[in-house]
């Protein structure tokens, strides 16, 4: 094994390289020199293109389908309801500071999604907003959860409250507190607690990015010109520096960084209301007369014996097909599973914008991105208008397009690519631009810098420059 | 093994001595150097917290408890991620 390396991975979720290595990096002088000494490239998200499975996936080195994570939520038998929670215990694979604790190596880790509840490891753990409270036990050790009260002399942010709001200043200003108070818990436990690895997660330009989109992206439909919040997202990018200048000190100039976020983002041009459309074109039967009011499909009473197909909203659509043998109540032969579904394939990618314009649907089967699937993956994976337009699972919207949210207003959706920087002392890059970089590299690149090889079936590679 | 000096005092029944080989005792001594951890002592409980916490049952198959559950699937929804 070479000399010992420390390792540091910044993550920004959701930040967007169409901003962050475009017409925002002069606002960022610590991100510029450390691409200026490294190496950086547009990095390829997870399909899905969401926070989980995605830093999973990059810690992990391989893809959704090798996980069994196909989002937020996951089938675990063929029950029309058997939907549960992708915690930390739905990760049955090592991330990179568990491989790295069974090398006797330590790691510190803050805010990384799915590490609710904490599992014990060679190290300090915060978890992340997948956590249900701040009552809950969000650390490891569970004495650490002390520690950071008395640090931050005020309750631990996991994440903004509702950031579904007009009230945009209040987003921004929840998210500068939230980035400086992980940012100051950061250079604590670096500057206290011994480490090999450090890995932080921030939460913030999602957050920003989904909250005030429209005020800054003149492409955007509800953009305005002239409005106040227009340099909103450039502004917290500075800010967002100006942390990562004092986590570089905090790391030291000799530590191996990354600055990286899981996927990226672009404007949403509004939402395609999928079950709505199910039922529309006679895949989908409510027991009784449709909801009048906006009203979450779980608590619709469907006619399952009716029902061929359903489908979850988010940012992308998860369809699953109701199949003889399979579901409890499932209705389409099992041999005319393949015509069934690319029939239904087709349909949804056909669907136009309330214009009756194309937008572009794309389709997925899971056999054709995943090798390998573990647990239930959906029948069909829609990324909408090309993750223009989000999914909207609800019933009762009166449309198959919508333009406001029940739940409050949502400008972004995510996009394909994240970024990706990577500054090494001993290997300087001199502001390379990587291509073909995908997420899942990461990982396979971080144990290399520890002179460790990933498990065999990894499907990322080593970033090599 | 002896306690570990940095853990806060406490009781004297609230320890037991547990016997290892010598061998694999001084083995483990080599293990944790440069690891932060600060005696073997202090490695071998954390592994053995680890081993025992696999155990635990858990109140639903994703480690939390239904009120937990709840309070995730609300945050969730109030973020966007469930529609």
């Amino acid at each position: 094994m070479p000399a010992r390396r420390k390792v540091a991975v910044i993550g920004w979720d959701c930040a967007t390289p169409q901003l962050i290595f475009g017409p925002h990096l002069d606002a960022m002088p610590n991100l510029k020199r450390l691409i200026g000494e490294g190496v950086y490239g547009r990095m390829r998200s997870s399909d899905p293109p969401i926070t989980v499975p995605a830093w999973t996936s990059m810690m992990t080195g391989v893809d959704a389908g090798a996980l069994g994570l196909y989002g937020f939520r996951n089938r675990k038998d063929y029950t029309y309801d058997g939907l549960e929670f992708a915690t930390s215990h739905s990760v049955k694979r090592d991330r990179v500071w568990e491989r790295l604790g069974r090398e006797a190596l330590r790691s510190i880790v803050v805010g990384v999604p799915q590490t609710y509840p904490p599992k014990p490891f060679n190290g300090d753990l915060v978890t992340s907003f997948l956590t249900p409270s701040i009552e809950s036990p969000y650390t490891h050790p569970a004495g650490l959860k002390d520690e950071i009260v008395r640090v931050l002399g005020e309750p631990y942010m996991l994440d903004v409250e509702g950031f579904r709001t007009d009230d945009k200043q209040s987003i921004i200003d929840q998210c500068t507190r939230m980035t400086e108070q992980r940012t100051r818990l950061a250079e604590h436990l670096l500057a206290h607690h011994p480490w090999d690895f450090f890995m932080m997660v921030e939460m913030g330009p999602d957050r920003l990015y989904h909250g005030l989109w429209s005020f800054t992206d003149p492409e955007h439909p509800k953009y305005e010109a002239g409005n106040p919040f227009e340099n909103a997202i450039r502004d917290y990018h500075a800010y967002l520096d100006a942390c990562l200048g004092r986590l570089l000190a905090a790391v030291g100039e000799e530590t191996v960084v990354f600055v990286v976020s899981d996927h990226g983002a672009k404007k949403m041009d509004g939402g395609i209301c999928v079950n709505e459309w199910l039922m529309a074109n006679g895949w989908l039967a409510l027991a009784g007369p449709p909801p009048v009011e906006p009203t979450p499909f779980s608590k619709c009473r469907v006619d399952w014996s009716r029902t061929r197909a359903w489908g979850e909203g988010g940012y992308y659509a998860r369809v699953f097909l109701n199949v003889r043998g399979r579901e409890p109540h499932g209705l389409i032969p099992e041999a005319a599973y393949d015509t069934v579904r690319d029939e239904l394939a087709e349909a949804l990618a056909a669907i136009p914008d309330n214009r009756g314009n194309p937008i572009g649907t794309r389709v997925l089967k899971p056999e054709e991105v995943y090798p390998i699937r573990n647990g239930i993956p959906p029948d069909l994976i829609v990324y909408w208008g090309d993750l223009g337009w989000r999914s909207v699972g609800s019933v009762g919207m009166g449309a198959i397009h919508t333009f406001e949210n029940d739940i409050g207003p949502d400008d972004a959706n995510h996009d394909y690519d994240g970024i990706f920087v990577m500054r090494d002392p001993d290997r300087p890059g001199g502001g390379r631009e990587l291509e073909a970089l995908h997420l899942r590299d990461v990982a396979p690149t971080i144990l290399g810098l520890y002179g460790l090889e990933p498990e065999p079936d990894v499907q990322g590679r080593r970033i090599i420059f | 093994m002896s306690a570990n000096p940095s853990e806060p005092p406490s009781g004297p029944r609230s320890k037991v001595t547990l016997k290892i080989p010598r061998e694999l005792y001084e083995r483990l001594q080599q293990v944790i150097q440069g690891t932060g951890f600060g005696s073997v002592t202090e490695f071998v409980v954390y592994v053995l917290r680890d081993l025992a916490a696999v155990e635990k049952p858990a109140e639903t198959a994703e480690g939390l408890s239904h009120r937990e559950v709840d309070l995730i699937r609300q945050r969730l929804r109030n973020l966007g991620y469930l529609d």
